[in-house]
């Protein structure tokens, strides 16, 4: 076995980024491939990339945190989110639309009983329930819930998965 | 009503897409090495899964299906889909880039997952009507979603086990997973065909 679970450490997805650039008191950070794709023999290989580059893909994802560890350009970092954050991002961004989405469906099949009408039901659902999601999203941004936290410089060849 | 419940329920635990079906097996032995990173795909997926089945049976509908056009049929699913993965991911970026930085990961990997395809061509093969397509696929991706949280859980704990060497890795997982088919096998008989 090469490693142990550490149970007693607060639950805390981490991920691996490396800094691209200062800004001030901030630092911006671009996160390196996930390994569920990174490692993987085929990925150069793979459609799973989608359109778009993995480096597009990547700065899109680039984020910012305070510079108290004095970090610098091209050093990479172990970021923290915390384990229920995820499960809250997750819920607010697919669960809320879809719950609004069936909901409306449902309604307008009990209420009309054509199929026409239970599409455009579920259309206007998933909008309402979109606009729904934006709102818990603007909510759990302005709690700070959603900022990933600095946890320590990633060691020479530490990966996600080690 | 009942007829619904059963019809989610037989999706999502009888002929589950993973272990009753064996669709999206390369997300199942992908993602589920982490727990976060399996409710995060399974809940990108029953998303895209429930969209791209309402997109499907749409198209089908109003224009596969008049047209005489069922030749074009896969096709036009994989298009719908690749659509529906960018549609998201436009979605959700726009909603919120926050929740976006968090989940993106996720989506692109769903482009090529066979089980959403699988839904949409099952659901158009069995002439379901539209709110039976969308709670067809959404008990489908439940199933899926439920599958990969179980199966992650159980290669967490795999991972702080004392595996004999040979079969460390894949191999244990393989065999843990064919095990949880046979438990889901207990489901067989039950709920509609």
């Amino acid at each position: 076995m090469d490693s142990i679970t550490d149970f007693s450490a607060p639950p805390m997805v981490e991920g691996i980024a490396h800094v691209v650039k200062i800004d001030g008191k901030s630092v911006w950070l671009e996160p390196e491939q996930g390994s569920s794709c990174g490692s993987c023999a085929s990925a150069s290989a793979c459609g799973s990339k989608g359109i778009g580059t993995i480096s597009s893909r990547l700065e899109n994802r680039r984020f910012r945190i305070d510079n108290d560890a004095n970090l610098s350009v091209g050093e990479r970092v172990v970021f923290g989110i915390r384990e229920n954050v995820l499960l809250k991002a997750s819920i607010t961004a697919y669960a809320i639309p879809l719950v609004a989405l069936v909901l409306a469906g449902a309604l307008a099949q009990w209420k009309f009983g054509s199929d026409l009408i239970t599409m455009a039901a579920t259309v206007t659902g998933l909008v309402i329930g979109l606009g729904i999601s934006r709102m818990a999203a603007g909510h759990l941004h302005s709690k700070g819930d959603l900022a990933p936290l600095f946890l320590r410089r990633a060691k020479p060849g530490e990966t996600c998965g080690s | 009503m009942k007829e619904y419940v059963l019809l989610m329920f037989t999706a999502a635990l009888v002929n589950n897409v993973i272990l009753g079906r064996f669709l999206g097996l390369c997300p199942t032995m992908g993602v589920t090495t982490r727990l976060d990173a399996a409710v995060g795909m399974g809940m990108a997926t029953t998303f895209v899964m429930t969209i791209a089945a309402i997109a499907g049976w749409t198209v089908n509908t109003l224009l596969l299906t008049p047209f005489d056009l069922g030749y074009l049929r896969t096709i036009t699913f994989i298009l719908i889909i690749a659509s529906t993965v960018q549609f998201t991911e436009m979605v959700v970026k726009k909603v919120s880039p926050e929740l976006f930085k968090l989940l993106g990961i996720y989506l692109p990997l769903i482009t090529t997952n066979c089980a959403v395809l699988g839904i949409a061509l099952l659901l158009v093969a069995d002439k379901m009507s539209f709110i039976s397509s969308v709670l067809f696929a959404l008990g489908s991706a439940m199933g899926f979603s439920l599958v990969l949280v179980i199966f992650a859980g159980l290669r967490e704990r795999l991972a702080v086990m004392d595996v004999p060497r040979l079969f460390a890795g894949p191999p244990i997982a393989f065999i843990v997973v064919s095990l949880l088919a046979l438990a889901f096998m207990g489901f067989s008989g039950m709920g509609a065909n």
